[in-house]
C-alpha cells in the first residue's frame, strides 16, 4: 500500500511545461530511491486563495497527486528541493494510511439534533 | 359440636394445600396444558436497527470537497461543532481535520465556501437567515 502521497500544486502553464514539471518531481523521488506507484491529475482550477510563491501571485493551478513508497527520512530533504523549484507552488508530503478497517463503526449515535422545523 | 366448627373452619384453609397437591401428585403431566402458554422463541419484532452517525463507514478524504464544504459555513467558512454536524467524535475530528489539511495545502479556501457547493443539501441543523 501507499506509504506517502505528494499532493502538488503546479503553476499554471501549457501542457509541456507542466509535463516537464512532472518528470522532474518524479525524478527527483526516484533519485531518493522511491517507489512511483501512481500519478493522477486532479485538474487545473482556480486556487482557494491567492498564493505568493517565487516572487510571483499565482491564482491558478495545476493539481496533481502522486502516490509512492519510500523511507521516511527522504521527505524533508524532497520538501526542500521542491520549494527551490520554481513551477512548483504548493508542495505537501502525507503519510497515506493503509485501507485496513477499524473495527465497528460509531456505535448508537448521538441524538440527531432538532432540525430547523423549529420556528421562533 | 365444637369440633365440627373447627373442621368447618379449617376446610378453607387445607382446601387450596389439597388441590395443590392433588396437582402434584398427579401421574404425567398433560402436555398440552404445560407448553400452551411459554412464548413462542421468535427475534425481537420492536428491535431498532442499529443507529449510526452520517459517516458512519464513509471515508473522509481531503480531496473530497464537497463533501468537506457541506460542513462550513457558507458564509464564513468556517467548521460546524459537534452539535450542529450530528456527527460521532471520531467522524467529527476526522472531518476537522480534512478540512484543515486543505486549507493548509490549498485545496479548500478558509474564509468562504465554494461558490460550486452552495446549492447542496443541507445536511447540518443549521439555519441560514436569508
Amino acid at each position: 500500500m501507499p506509504r506517502y502521497e505528494l499532493a502538488l500544486i503546479v503553476k499554471a502553464m501549457q501542457r509541456a511545461d507542466t509535463a516537464a514539471a512532472l518528470r522532474r518531481t518524479v525524478e527527483a523521488l526516484l533519485e531518493r530511491g522511491a517507489v512511483v506507484r501512481d500519478v493522477e491529475n486532479l485538474g487545473e482550477r482556480l486556487l482557494p486563495y491567492r498564493v505568493s510563491k517565487h516572487s510571483a501571485l499565482h491564482t491558478r493551478g495545476a493539481y496533481f497527486t502522486v502516490d509512492f513508497y519510500a523511507a521516511p527520512d527522504i521527505a524533508t530533504d524532497l520538501l526542500d528541493h521542491l520549494g527551490r523549484d520554481v513551477d512548483v507552488v504548493r508542495p505537501t508530503v502525507l503519510k497515506k494510511e493503509s485501507a485496513a478497517p477499524r473495527g465497528p463503526c460509531c456505535g448508537p449515535g448521538p441524538s440527531r439534533p432538532q432540525g430547523t422545523g423549529t420556528g421562533t | 359440636m365444637l369440633a365440627l366448627r373447627g373442621v368447618t373452619k379449617l376446610k378453607p384453609l387445607l382446601a387450596p394445600r389439597g388441590t395443590m397437591n392433588l396437582r402434584s401428585l398427579s401421574g404425567a403431566p398433560n402436555p398440552t396444558q404445560q407448553n400452551d402458554d411459554l412464548p413462542i422463541k421468535m427475534e425481537n419484532p420492536f428491535k431498532q436497527r442499529p443507529k449510526g452517525c452520517l459517516l458512519c463507514n464513509i471515508t473522509v478524504d481531503y480531496k473530497n470537497l464537497q463533501l468537506l464544504s457541506q460542513f462550513i459555513s457558507p458564509h464564513t467558512g468556517r467548521i460546524y461543532g459537534r452539535h450542529i454536524t450530528g456527527l460521532c467524535g471520531k467522524k467529527q475530528r476526522e472531518v476537522s481535520k480534512a478540512i484543515k489539511k486543505g486549507h493548509s495545502m490549498g485545496f479548500m479556501s478558509v474564509t468562504h465556501k465554494h461558490p460550486q457547493f452552495m446549492k447542496d443539501p443541507n445536511i447540518c441543523a443549521v439555519r441560514h437567515f436569508e
